[in-house]
């Protein structure tokens, strides 16, 4: 069912704004944030791959019953086949992520309404709000329609980070806010080019323009708005010169909100990344500064995080450095490179939600991020403190988890396009995320308990340890069988090249 | 002076002029050995790539940049303080970074 493709934003969207008006029936905004929250990752699995036309718009060579009226300069001319309405494309890799979305938007809901005293829909709102922002960035074909949902996926994040209330929060929501004024005016320079040279926004078109000589590849406005649209990229996913930044959002954010956050991050990443690679391949310039900049990120992430005394702010660094492995692949620009990236990105989703919602129950029971102020935390609760050290095995890539099958690939990738240096690069970095991992892991759970550490008697909500075995099987169950998630971005990433 | 004690002195020297005020502890000023090492062997073993444009050229560029790298030792603590929260700096590597990649892709692409 095509019909079905626009409910995943428009529902979402639809909640968050009930949500709002809703705000004080504490009752009600539990129960409707979780209705919601269960759909969304059943419905892509019930939606039918295709396109979806806003309007019911279709292209002309679509419409023959249309077309028949109309004049030859309309029907005869590449009018004819051009996307005369905002469209949504849903293929197998969309359904994947967006299911992969659904799933965590649930589960950090889920968390948030049984951690937060009192259930609040100006939250809920924001959360709801950002994932449907970043669902029709997924899905969008239209790169003005793109770059709407963009602002709107940025100002979800602030109002997440300012909901936290944790110290400081304000002030890195501004910061966060004023780079976001300089890059995405950017970002819609980069659409007004693409628009003045092609005279068009729906992507296929623009594709089709640039391979059929209506526009020349080597227009310096084409080239300008494709530097633009790598800064807008840059700020999107958080990649250097933002990561400084992008590390301090998900510090200063709730727990659960940091998780929400980063997958919010992860899958902006893919979605503007895969536009870069279909409208800009032609430039060998583009898969070069996608693997420098990955490269970048990777190495500035991974050191940062080793330094950091905050683990919320460790794992920002780690999650950053995580996105680097992500644009390896892609920027490899071959068929496993491709696939191996989008499937690192599923398992970066997943991992790094787990690990914020994990190392999140330290935060609840203390209220402390600080390493140096905690220690001897493992006997306050050991099974949890087993599942936050499984989750640094998988984000390292240690098998059987997900990660192990995504940066073998990636580094197969690696070797196969004749740039074995780069897996050496993946696999050093690997260990460093490891040893980064087990020194927060060492500093909260296993050494001494300073005398003056205050844990309250709260106990972790059932729904956060319900999410961190959610999230811990899910991690196992590709970790054992990657052609779950490797089936559906195969056909994807063929298609690409 | 050993590099371990050169590396704790910049600690020291940064965390001074820093808000936080943290104890360096063993922990700490291992960490930042890890990170210095890690990121000096991630970029001569990224220079190696170079070697698919000219051998020569990847041979040079190695050496140099690891007779620069041992040089400047402690890269880390220098980092932290270049990637810290204050506005100012953020600021001025965004601009730089849009300036690098727009003449990178306008004037690059055409002329290169």
């Amino acid at each position: 069912m095509n019909s079905l493709i626009p409910i995943m934003v428009i529902l979402p969207i639809t909640c968050a704004l009930l949500l709002n008006l809703i705000h004080t029936k504490e009752r009600a905004v539990k129960i409707l944030a979780i209705i919601v929250g269960i759909a969304l990752p059943i419905i892509p699995l019930l939606t039918s791959y295709g396109l979806h036309y806003f309007g019911g718009h279709a292209p002309l060579i679509n419409n023959p019953v249309l077309a028949q009226g109309l004049p030859a300069f309309l029907t005869e001319t590449v009018l004819n086949i051009y996307h005369p309405a905002i469209t949504y494309i849903f293929s197998s890799a969309q359904q994947l992520f967006i299911f992969i979305l659904g799933i965590m938007a649930f589960l950090v809901i889920f968390t948030s309404l049984n951690e937060t005293k009192r259930a609040s829909g100006v939250y809920a709102f924001l959360m709801f709000m950002g994932t449907a922002a970043v669902t029709a960035i997924l899905l969008s074909d239209d790169i003005f329609n793109l770059y709407v949902f963009f602002e709107i996926a940025a100002l979800s994040q602030v109002g997440i980070i300012i909901a936290s209330n944790a110290e400081r929060s304000y002030e890195t929501a501004l910061k966060y806010l004023f780079l976001a004024s300089i890059a995405a005016p950017m970002l819609l320079l980069a659409v007004a080019f693409l628009l003045g040279v092609s005279g068009n926004v729906n992507i296929t078109d623009i594709i089709y323009s640039i391979n059929t000589g209506l526009v020349d590849p080597q227009n310096p406005v084409l080239l300008m708005a494709c530097g633009l649209l790598f800064f807008g990229w840059l700020y999107g996913a958080g990649l250097p010169p933002f990561h400084t930044i992008k590390s301090a959002v998900y510090s200063k954010a709730l727990p659960h909100g940091a998780a929400l956050l980063q997958a919010f991050s992860v899958f902006t990443f893919v979605a503007i990344a895969i536009i870069i690679l279909r409208i800009f391949s032609f430039i060998p310039l583009a898969k070069i500064f996608i693997i420098v900049i990955s490269l970048l990120a990777m190495i500035l992430g991974i050191t940062m995080a080793l330094m950091q005394t905050d683990f919320k702010r460790l794992i920002g660094y780690l999650a950053v450095g995580e996105l680097g492995y992500i644009g390896i692949g892609l920027g490899l620009g071959t068929a496993l490179g491709i696939t191996a990236g989008l499937f690192q990105a599923v398992n970066e989703a997943l991992i790094t939600s787990l690990i914020f919602i994990g190392f999140g129950t330290i935060f609840y029971k203390t209220g402390i991020s600080n390493i140096n102020k905690l220690g001897g935390l493992m006997t306050e609760n050991p099974r949890l403190s087993f599942i936050v050290i499984l989750s640094g095995f998988a984000m390292a890539g240690i098998p059987p988890f997900n990660a192990f099958q995504s940066k073998l690939l990636l580094v197969q990738a690696s070797i196969t396009a004749g740039l074995p240096e780069l897996g050496i690069i993946m696999v050093l970095l690997s260990i460093v995320t490891f040893m980064t991992f087990m020194k927060a892991f060492y500093t909260i759970y296993l050494r001494p308990k300073p005398s003056d550490l205050e844990i309250n008697d709260k106990d972790i909500p059932k729904a956060t340890v319900i999410s961190m075995v959610v999230l811990l099987v899910l991690c196992l169950i590709l970790g054992l069988f990657p052609q779950i998630a490797t089936s559906f971005l195969e056909p994807f990433a063929q298609g690409l090249i | 002076m050993s590099l371990y004690d050169s590396i704790v002195n910049k600690i020291r020297e940064i965390q001074e002029i820093s808000v936080e005020k943290e104890p360096v502890t063993n922990l700490s000023a291992s960490a930042i050995l890890a990170a210095e090492i890690t990121l000096i062997s991630s970029i001569l073993i990224a220079a190696i790539m170079l070697r698919n444009i000219n051998i020569i050229l990847m041979i040079v560029i190695v050496l140099a940049l690891f007779v620069a790298l041992i040089a400047a030792t402690p890269l880390m603590p220098r980092l932290k303080k270049e990637q810290n929260d204050s506005f100012n700096n953020m600021i001025f590597y965004v601009i730089l970074a849009l300036a690098l990649i727009l003449a990178l892709f306008y004037w690059g692409v055409r002329n290169v």
